[in-house]
C-alpha cells in the first residue's frame, strides 16, 4: 500500500549509521579508526556521488553532449514527455478527470449526463449495462444507451454513481495529498537539517505513528471522522454540512497518517544536502536557516518530494476505497468508489458489473497516478542516463559495421 | 573456468592451473602486448561517439608504460577494453595481441581465462573496489581460486604470502579483516595483492594512488617498483598525475581527446617535449622549489616547529595593523554522536594571517586543516581558545553577531560540482551574498554581478547559466567570484584546485593570483598539495593529526623543513623530473631510515 | 551484544507504551459505547446506560481508565468486549495464531518470489522482460486488494470446484497459460536470439505437456506425487541448485547434492510405514526435518572437497526440498478421504473460514483442510507485496551492478554467476533489511481486508468488528499485538542487518 519505499534505493532509510561519516575528511581515505563496536551508530561509508557510474570514471564519455543551454526543469520535462508510461498516465487520468467532470458536474454547476440527481427508479432490463462496443458480447454497434453502466438494484444510474465516485476519489487523494506532503515535508527537512534532539524527537514520532498498519488508523479515524458531529456537540446544520464535507475531513485525517514515508525520505535527502558545499556556501554568505531550507535544501529535494506525493495520492485512492469497503470511510449521502464496490458485493453472482465498473476506475486512477510518479523519478533522477537496450546496441553494432565495410571498401578503391 | 584444463604447472606453486595460458613463460624484454590501430567507441544518443582512436603501442616484459591524460582523454577506456572491462554501450576495434592471442573481439568465457590470470588490474578507490562484505583474504583467495585448481588451505597459505609481499602487518591476522576496517594504502596494497596473485603478464594500474595522502602514495609507489623488479610483467600505468609517471614510467603516452599526441621514452618526454599539449601539460604542473637560488637560503630557515608536544607558538606580527585571522590555542571539536565519542579535530592552533596575506595550510586529508578553514568562517564552533578574524572575535558569537562579519569572508570550496546551488542560475548565486549584506536588488544587483564575473574572466552572458551546464574550471571561477562579492579581508580557500585538471588548475591560479593583487584580501589556501601551495602563498602552515607541527616561510618549508613530519611529506611528494625523482626518492628513503633508527 | 538488544528493547517497550496511551485517547472519541442506548426507546433507557457506564468505567476520565486499562494488561487481563460480554484473552484465543500464519506465509512467499523476479528484472535491465515486469508489478500496486480477493474468491476458487465437478479441459486457457510460461522463460534467461527460441519453445512445450498430462489422466481429481515424484523433483531441484550456488564443476558439490535427493527418494517407503503406524504432529514434523537436515550435512561433509561448506550447504538445502515434498506428498494422499468427506462433498477450494468446521480426520487432512483455506488469502496478499519487494530489489540490484567491486570482480575472471551469486546478490539483499519490516506491517493491514472478505476469524476481523461494535478493549488489544509484532519485525531486522553487513556488525 506504501509505494515509497523502494525509492531510496541503497541507502538504509535509518540514516542515523551515516550521517555520522566523518565529517573532515573526503569519504574514501581515512586514517582516522573508526569505532567498529557500536552496532547501530556506526558510519557507513557512502559511495560519493562519482561512485555511481563503475565504468565512465573520470572520463566523462558523453558528458558534454549533455550540456546544453537547457534549464533543469526544461531537462525535467524533456525526460518526462519521452517516457512512455508517463504519458500514458497522464492521459488517461485527464480523461477519466474530465470524464467525471462533464458528466456530473462540480458542486452547484451541473453536468451534461442525463441523471444529475441519483434517485431510484424502474429497472430496466435487469439493470444489465446499455453500453455496446462492437465485438464485445456480441454487440454490432457502438452504442451509450441510457444507463451505460447498468443500473443497481434500486433502479439508479450506476454511470452516475461510478463518475461521482471517481470525483469523491480524486478529491481524497487531492486533498490527502495536499495534508501529507505539507506534514511530510515539515517534519522531514525540519529533523535533517537540525539534526541531534530535534531529529531523535521527530523521528520516534515518525516511528510511532508507522508502527501500526496506515488502515487500522485510518479506520480508527474514520470512525472518529464520522463521530465527529456528536463529539463536538453540532447543531443540526453543522451537522450535515459536516457530514456532506465527509470526504474532505476523512482525506486530511488519512492524510495525518500517511506522511510517514515521505518524511523519512525528505530527512535523509536532507541529510545529504547538508553535506553539500553550496549549503556551506549560503551559511557562510550570510543566509538564514529558513532561506537555506527554503532556498538551498527544498528545490533541490524536489524530486524526491513530487515523485513520492504522486505515489501517495495512488496509495490514498486505494486506501479511501479500502477504508470504505470494511465500513469507516465514506458513507452515505457521499459516494466513494470502494463505498460501491463494498455495496454491491453481494450481488456478483446476479449483477457483475456493479462490481466491476468502480474497480476499474480505481484501477485505472491509481495505475495511472503510478505511471506518472514513475516518470517522474525517471525525469529527475540524474542518473538515468538513457541507456540502450540490447537490441539497440546490437542494431548499432551493425551499422558501425557498415560504415566500416564502406570506409575500407572506398579506401581500397583509392 | 576452463573447459580444457591444460594441466599446467606454475611456477611458483603445485596447484593445477584451470585457465590457459597463452604463449608460455615470459622474458624480459620480451614484447608482450602489440596493440594496433585500437579504437574505442561509445553509442551516445543516436551516434557512435569515438573515446579512443586508432593507438598502437607495444610493451615489453617488466616495462612501465605510462599513459597520461587529463579526464575525458580515453586513457582508462582503451586499458579496459583490453578486458571486455567496457561499459555495454561502448565497442572496441583494433587488435590488441597478448603474446599471440587476440584480445579484441575475444568471447567472454575466453576473456575470463586471461582475466585476473594473464591481466590484472589495480582500481583507483581501493574502499569501493573491494567488495564491503567479505574478507580481505577471501577475496585474494577467490582470485587464486578462479584459475588455479587449490584447496582452500594452501589458497589461504599463498594469499598471505602475497599479503606478506605487499608489507601488510600481520598479515595472518588481516587475512580475516574487511576492507573497511584497513587504512586507505592497506586497501590498496590488497589490491595489488590480489592483482599479483596469478602472476599475470600485464598489470594494468589505473590512477593507482590518485584516491590516497601523498605519504601513502610515496609507499604504494616504493612497492611498486619493488615488485617491479621481482615479477616480469608489463605495466600499464594511467595516470593523470605527471610526479607518479616520472617516479615510475619507461615509457609514455600522452592523450588528448582520445588521441595519442605523443609516444616516447620517459626522458625525451620529460625532457625535449615536441607536441605542444605535451608542452602545455608539463608546464602547467606545479614544481616544487623550482628556480631557487642557493644565496636565498643564506640565513637560518625562518620556521618554526613543534617540539615534544609544545604546540606551535604564534608567530610575531609582521606589521602594526590588526591580523586579518588570528588564532591563539585555538580547539575544535566534534561533539559526542550517539555513543561515537567526541572527536578532536584539531588543538593547541596558533596561527595569524597578516592584511593581504597568503598562508598555505598543508597537511594530509583527516589531518584536520578543512576544520580549521570552516572554524575560520565560523561553520563549525570553537570550543577552546579566541578565534578573531578581522577583528570579530566570533569564538563564541551568536547568529545576531555573526551577521556584521559574515560579510568580511568568503570561502572557495574544493568540489565546484557541489559548491554551486544547482537549482540556481550561476548569477544568482553569485549575487546572494549582495542580496544578503547590501540588499541589493535589480539593475544594481546584476551591474555588480556582471562586474565580478569580468574579474573571473567569465562571459556575462553566463550568469543566467546553471552550474551543470559549465564545466568544471568554469564552476570553480564563478565560486571565486562568489566569495569575493562583498570584498571581503579574508578568503578561506579550501582546496580550490584539487578537483581540477592540471591545465585548468594552472589557469585558475593564476587568476587566483591576479584577483589577489587586485582585491588585496588575507588568504588562508588549504590543500594537500605542498606545490600548490608555494605557487601561491608567503608563509605556509604544515598540520598533522590536528596540531600545526610547522610554520614558516614558503621558501624554508619548501626546502629545508624542520619538522620530520615537513621532511617526510615534502619528500614524499613526486616531482615531474625523472632525475630529480629519483634523487628524492633516495633522500626520502634517507630519512625513513633515520626514522627507524630514533625510534 | 546483549547492550544493544536491552537498548533496543527498551525503546520499543517505551514505543509501545507512548501508543497504546494515544491510541486509547483517540478510541475514547472515535467510540460510542453507548450509540445503541441513545436511540432506545425502552423506558428503563436511562437504568440501562448507568449499567453500561458502570460496566465500562465511563464515569472515569478516560487517561485514569487508560492506567486502569494498563494495569489489567501487564497482568493478562486484556479487557471486555462488552457485546458478546466475553473476555478478550477468551476471544482471541485462536484468532492470534490464525492471523498469524496467514501474514507470515504471505511474507515469505512475497519475499521468495519477489526478489527472485526483481533481480532477474534487474539482470535483464532494458528487455520486453524487464518492462513486462515493470507493468504487472504497477499493476499489482494499483490494484484494491479487496477487489482482487472478491475476484479471486470468485473466479478461482469457484471456478476450479466447478472444474472438479465436470472436468472439461479449457483449451483456449491452457494454451494461453502455457504461452505466458514460453515468453517468461525466454524472457528471464535471455541471451541470444536463437537460444530464446529454443528456450520458448521448450517452455511451451513442457508447461503444455504438464498441463494435458495432469488434466487428461485425471490428476488434478487426484494429485499424488509418490515416490517417482519425489526423486525426479528432488534430483532436478539438486541440480539447479548446485549449478546456481556452487558450479557444475565443483563435483563434489553436485555429488552431494544429487546423493541427498537419492536418499530422501529411498527413505520416502519407510517413512510410508511410519506415517501409517503413528499418529503424527507439528513436533514429529519438525523432528523428522532436523534429522533430514543432519543426515544431509553429514553427507555434504563426507563428499567434502574442496569447499566443505559450499557441499554442505547445497545437501542442506536439497534435503529441505525433497522433506517438503515427501510432506506435501503425504497430505496429498489424503485427497480423497478430504474430497469426499460431507463438508467437502467435491469442492475443496474454501472460501470462507480458516478451516472446515468439524471436519473428522487425521493430522494428514487437517493439513491439507488448512492448506486448501489459506491458499486464497495468501494470494490476495503476496500480490499486494509481491510488487513492492521486486521494485524494491531490482532497484537494489541495478545499484549495486554499478559498483566499483562488481567490476573488480570481473576484472579478476570470476565467471558471471560467481559475480552475480556471490558479490552482487549479498549487498543486494542488504537493503531488504529496512524494507521487511515496512512490509511486514503493510501485511497485517492487508490480513484486516483479507480476513473480512474469507470469514477468517482472524485478528484483522476482530479488529474490524470490534471497532463497528464500539468495543475498545478487543481494539486496544489488536493494537498492542500489532504493535508488538511490529517492534519485533524491527528488531529482528536491525538484527539481521547487523550480522549482514560486516560494516556494523555487533561486537559481542
Amino acid at each position: 500500500m506504501s509505494n515509497d519505499q523502494y525509492n531510496d534505493k541503497n541507502i538504509p532509510e535509518d540514516a542515523d549509521r551515516i550521517e555520522q561519516a566523518l565529517p573532515d575528511a573526503p569519504p574514501h581515505d581515512t586514517e582516522i579508526p573508526v569505532d567498529t563496536n557500536d552496532a547501530g551508530e556506526i558510519a557507513v561509508e557512502r559511495p560519493t556521488q562519482e561512485a555511481e557510474d563503475a565504468y565512465g570514471r573520470g572520463e566523462g564519455v558523453g558528458e558534454e553532449m549533455e550540456v546544453q543551454g537547457l534549464s533543469q526543469g526544461q531537462i525535467v520535462w524533456g525526460r518526462f514527455i519521452r517516457h512512455r508510461g508517463a504519458i500514458f498516465g497522464l492521459v488517461t487520468i485527464s480523461s477519466v478527470f474530465l470524464l467525471s467532470l462533464l458528466s456530473m458536474g462540480i458542486g452547484p454547476i451541473p453536468g451534461l449526463w442525463h441523471v444529475q440527481d441519483i434517485s431510484s427508479g424502474d429497472v430496466v432490463n435487469g439493470g444489465r449495462p446499455s453500453l455496446s462496443i462492437p465485438g464485445v458480447g456480441g454487440a454490432t454497434e457502438f452504442a451509450i444507451g441510457p444507463n451505460p453502466f447498468g443500473q443497481d438494484s434500486l433502479g439508479r444510474d450506476y454511470f452516475a454513481q461510478v463518475m461521482t465516485g471517481v470525483q469523491t476519489s480524486l478529491l481524497v487523494a487531492a486533498v490527502l495529498g495536499v495534508v501529507a506532503l505539507t506534514i511530510g515535508v515539515t517534519i522531514g527537512s525540519l529533523a535533517g537539517f537540525y539534526r541531534g534532539k530535534v531529529d531523535m524527537a521527530l523521528m520516534r514520532f515518525t516511528d510511532l505513528v508507522i508502527t501500526l498498519p496506515v488502515i487500522v488508523l485510518g479506520a480508527v479515524l474514520g470512525a472518529l471522522v464520522s463521530r465527529l458531529p456528536m463529539r463536538i456537540g453540532a447543531g443540526p446544520e453543522l451537522t450535515q454540512s459536516i457530514r456532506e464535507n465527509m470526504p474532505v475531513l476523512l482525506a486530511v485525517a488519512l492524510g495525518c497518517i500517511l506522511w510517514t514515508g515521505l518524511a523519512r525520505l525528505v530527512r535523509s535527502e536532507f541529510l545529504s544536502l547538508r553535506e553539500r558545499e553550496f549549503v556551506d556556501s549560503a551559511r557562510v554568505a550570510g543566509a538564514s536557516d529558513w532561506r537555506i531550507i527554503t532556498k538551498h535544501m527544498l528545490p533541490n529535494a524536489v524530486g524526491v518530494i513530487v515523485v513520492n506525493g504522486t505515489l501517495l495520492m495512488s496509495a490514498a485512492v486505494t486506501l479511501e476505497a479500502a477504508l470504505s469497503f470494511v465500513g469507516f470511510g465514506i458513507s452515505p449521502p457521499n459516494i466513494s468508489l470502494g463505498f460501491l464496490i463494498s455495496d454491491n458485493q453481494g450481488a456478483f453472482s446476479t449483477r457483475p458489473w456493479l462490481f466491476w465498473w468502480p474497480g476499474l476506475f480505481i484501477i485505472l486512477i491509481a495505475l495511472s497516478i503510478n505511471f506518472i510518479g514513475d516518470g517522474l523519478r525517471d525525469a529527475f533522477d540524474p542518473r538515468t542516463k538513457k541507456i540502450p537496450s540490447p537490441r539497440a546496441m546490437a542494431k548499432a553494432e551493425r551499422e558501425l559495421a557498415a560504415t566500416r565495410v564502406n570506409q575500407q571498401s572506398k579506401e581500397a578503391t583509392r | 573456468m576452463s573447459q580444457d584444463q591444460t594441466q599446467q604447472r606454475s611456477v611458483f606453486t603445485d596447484a593445477i592451473k584451470l585457465s590457459r595460458d597463452t604463449g608460455g613463460a615470459v622474458a624480459k624484454g620480451d614484447v608482450i602486448l602489440d596493440v594496433k590501430d585500437l579504437t574505442v567507441r561509445f553509442w551516445v544518443g543516436k551516434e557512435w561517439f569515438t573515446a579512443v582512436e586508432n593507438m598502437s603501442y607495444q610493451l615489453k616484459a617488466g616495462e612501465v608504460l605510462a599513459i597520461v591524460g587529463e579526464s575525458g582523454s580515453g586513457k582508462t577506456q582503451s586499458s579496459m577494453s583490453l578486458l571486455g572491462l567496457l561499459p555495454p554501450t561502448g565497442r572496441a576495434t583494433g587488435s590488441a595481441d597478448l603474446k599471440g592471442t587476440e584480445l579484441v573481439g575475444m568471447s567472454i568465457q575466453e576473456l575470463r581465462e586471461v582475466r585476473g590470470n594473464e591481466i590484472s588490474v589495480i582500481f583507483q578507490e581501493p574502499m569501493t573496489a573491494l567488495n564491503p562484505v567479505y574478507t580481505v583474504g577471501f577475496q585474494i583467495v577467490e582470485t587464486l581460486r578462479t584459475h588455479y585448481l587449490m584447496n582452500p588451505s594452501a589458497a589461504k597459505e599463498r594469499a598471505i604470502e602475497l599479503m606478506r609481499m605487499v608489507e601488510i602487518p600481520e598479515p595472518e591476522d588481516s587475512f580475516n579483516k574487511f576492507p573497511h576496517q584497513l587504512s586507505g594504502g592497506q586497501r590498496q596494497r590488497i589490491m595489488i595483492a590480489q592483482a599479483l596473485a596469478c602472476e599475470p603478464k600485464l598489470l594494468i594500474a589505473d590512477e593507482p594512488t590518485t584516491a590516497l595522502d601523498v605519504t601513502v602514495q610515496a609507499e604504494i609507489l616504493k612497492l611498486m617498483r619493488q615488485l617491479r623488479e621481482r615479477v616480469s610483467a608489463g605495466i600499464i600505468l594511467i595516470t593523470h598525475d605527471m610526479g607518479v609517471v616520472a617516479d615510475m614510467a619507461d615509457r609514455i603516452i600522452v592523450m588528448k581527446d582520445g588521441q595519442v599526441v605523443e609516444h616516447g621514452s620517459s626522458h625525451d618526454i620529460f625532457n625535449s617535449p615536441r607536441h605542444p599539449y605535451t608542452q602545455q601539460l608539463l608546464a602547467s604542473v606545479p614544481h616544487l622549489a623550482v628556480g631557487v637560488d642557493d644565496s636565498e637560503l643564506a640565513g637560518p630557515p625562518n620556521t618554526v616547529i613543534e617540539v615534544e608536544g609544545r604546540p606551535v607558538p604564534l608567530s610575531s606580527p609582521r606589521s602594526d595593523g590588526e591580523p586579518t585571522l588570528l588564532m591563539e590555542d585555538v580547539a575544535i571539536v566534534y561533539p559526542k554522536q550517539g555513543r561515537r565519542p567526541e572527536f578532536r579535530a584539531a588543538e593547541h592552533i596558533n596561527l595569524r594571517v597578516e592584511q593581504g596575506e597568503v598562508v598555505g595550510l598543508v597537511g594530509e586529508s583527516g589531518s584536520g586543516k578543512t576544520t580549521l578553514g570552516r572554524a575560520a568562517v565560523a561553520l563549525l564552533p570553537v570550543r577552546e581558545g579566541k578565534l578573531t578574524v578581522a577583528g570579530h572575535d566570533i569564538t563564541n558569537a551568536s547568529l545576531k553577531e555573526l551577521k556584521p562579519f559574515r560579510k568580511t569572508v568568503g570561502i572557495v570550496f574544493q568540489d565546484p560540482g557541489s559548491s554551486l546551488n544547482p537549482r540556481l542560475p550561476v548569477g544568482e548565486s553569485i549575487g546572494e551574498p549582495l542580496l544578503l549584506h547590501e540588499n541589493l536588488k535589480g539593475a544594481e544587483l546584476s551591474k555588480r554581478v556582471e562586474a565580478l564575473l569580468d574579474s573571473v574572466h567569465l562571459p556575462r552572458s553566463m550568469r543566467n547559466r546553471y552550474p551543470h551546464e559549465l564545466s568544471g574550471g568554469q564552476r570553480q571561477r564563478i565560486g571565486i567570484a562568489r566569495a569575493l562579492a562583498l570584498n571581503p579581508k579574508l578568503l578561506i580557500a579550501d582546496e580550490p584546485t584539487s578537483a581540477l585538471d592540471v591545465s585548468v588548475q594552472a589557469r585558475v591560479l593564476k587568476l587566483f593570483k591576479e584577483l589577489q593583487e587586485q582585491y588585496g584580501f588575507a588568504c588562508l589556501f588549504i590543500s594537500h598539495d605542498l606545490a600548490v601551495v608555494e605557487q601561491v602563498s608567503s608563509r605556509i602552515a604544515v598540520m598533522h593529526r590536528g596540531h600545526l607541527v610547522e610554520v614558516g616561510d614558503t621558501l624554508d618549508i619548501v626546502t629545508r623543513p624542520q619538522h620530520s613530519y615537513t621532511q617526510r611529506l615534502l619528500s614524499a611528494v613526486p616531482v615531474p623530473d625523472p632525475e630529480e625523482q629519483r634523487k628524492r626518492r633516495e633522500l626520502r628513503d634517507a630519512i625513513i631510515e633515520r626514522e627507524h633508527i630514533v625510534s | 551484544m546483549a547492550r544493544f538488544i536491552a537498548r533496543r528493547l527498551a525503546l520499543a517497550l517505551g514505543t509501545l507504551f507512548v501508543l497504546s496511551f494515544l491510541m486509547y485517547g483517540l478510541l475514547e472519541f472515535a467510540l460510542d459505547p453507548l450509540v445503541d442506548l441513545r436511540e432506545n426507546p425502552a423506558p428503563n433507557r436511562a437504568e440501562l446506560i448507568a449499567n453500561r457506564v458502570r460496566l465500562l468505567n465511563l464515569d472515569v476520565p478516560w487517561y485514569q481508565r487508560y492506567f486502569m486499562w494498563l494495569g489489567n494488561f501487564v497482568q493478562g487481563d486484556f479487557g471486555l468486549a462488552w457485546r458478546t460480554m466475553q473476555p478478550v484473552g477468551r476471544l482471541v484465543q485462536g484468532a492470534i495464531l490464525t492471523s498469524i500464519q496467514l501474514v507470515f506465509a504471505a511474507t515469505i512467499i512475497s519475499i521468495l518470489l519477489g526478489v527472485t523476479i526483481g533481480i532477474v528484472s534487474a539482470l535483464r535491465q532494458y528487455t520486453t522482460f524487464d518492462y513486462a515486469i515493470t507493468f504487472v508489478s504497477f499493476l499489482l500496486y494499483s490494484l484494491p486488494i479487496f477487489w482482487v480477493a472478491v475476484l479471486l474468491k470468485q473466479f478461482l476458487a469457484i471456478g476450479a470446484n466447478d472444474y472438479l465437478q465436470n472436468p472439461t479441459i479449457n483449451w483456449p486457457l491452457v494454451i494461453t497459460l502455457s504461452l505466458v510460461s514460453g515468453l517468461f522463460w525466454a524472457g528471464a534467461l535471455g541471451g541470444r536470439r536463437s537460444k530464446k527460441i529454443k528456450v520458448f519453445l521448450a517452455a511451451l512445450l513442457v508447461t503444455l505437456g504438464v498441463f494435458v498430462l495432469t488434466l487428461s489422466t485425471g490428476w488434478v481429481e487426484n494429485p499424488t506425487i509418490g515416490i517417482f515424484g519425489v526423486g525426479v523433483l528432488s534430483v532436478a531441484f539438486a541440480l539447479g541448485v548446485t549449478a546456481i550456488f556452487a558450479g557444475m564443476n565443483n563435483k563434489r558439490a553436485l555429488y552431494s547434492a544429487l546423493t541427498t535427493a537419492v536418499v530422501g527418494t529411498i527413505i520416502w517407503w519407510p517413512l510410508q510405514w511410519l506415517f501409517h503406524y503413528w499418529e503424527m504432529s507439528w513436533p514429529w514434523m519438525l523432528g523428522l526435518l532436523a534429522v533430514a537436515l543432519l543426515v544431509a550435512a553429514a553427507i555434504g561433509w563426507a563428499f567434502a572437497g574442496p569447499d566443505r561448506q559450499i557441499s554442505i550447504r547445497g545437501a542442506m538445502i536439497t534435503a529441505l526440498f525433497t522433506s517438503v515434498l515427501i510432506f506435501a506428498d503425504r497430505v496429498l494422499q489424503a485427497w480423497v478421504p478430504y474430497n469426499n468427506a460431507p463438508q467437502i462433498l467435491g469442492r475443496p477450494l474454501a472460501t470462507i473460514g480458516a478451516e472446515t468446521p468439524g471436519l473428522a480426520g487425521d493430522f494428514w487432512m487437517h493439513q491439507l483442510d488448512r492448506a486448501t483455506h489459506i491458499m486464497l488469502p495468501t494470494m490476495a496478499l503476496v500480490m499486494i507485496s509481491f510488487a513492492t519487494y521486486v521494485r524494491y530489489e531490482r532497484g537494489a540490484m541495478l545499484e549495486v551492478l554499478n559498483q566499483d567491486y562488481i567490476r573488480t570482480a570481473r576484472a579478476k575472471g570470476l565467471s558471471e554467476r560467481v559475480v552475480i551469486v556471490r558479490h552482487a546478490l549479498r549487498n543486494a539483499l542488504m537493503p531488504l533489511a529496512s524494507i521487511v519490516p515496512v512490509d511486514f506491517i503493510t501485511l497485517i493491514g492487508g490480513a484486516v481486508i483479507t480476513e473480512t472478505i474469507f470469514g477468517w476469524a482472524g485478528m484483522g476481523r476482530l479488529f474490524i468488528t470490534s471497532l463497528g461494535g464500539q468495543e475498545a478493549d478487543p481494539v486496544m488489544f489488536y493494537i498492542m499485538l500489532t504493535g508488538a509484532l511490529a517492534m519485533i519485525a524491527n528488531l529482528v531486522a536491525d538484527f539481521l542487518y547487523a550480522v549482514i553487513d560486516p560494516r556494523i556488525r555487533v561486537n559481542a
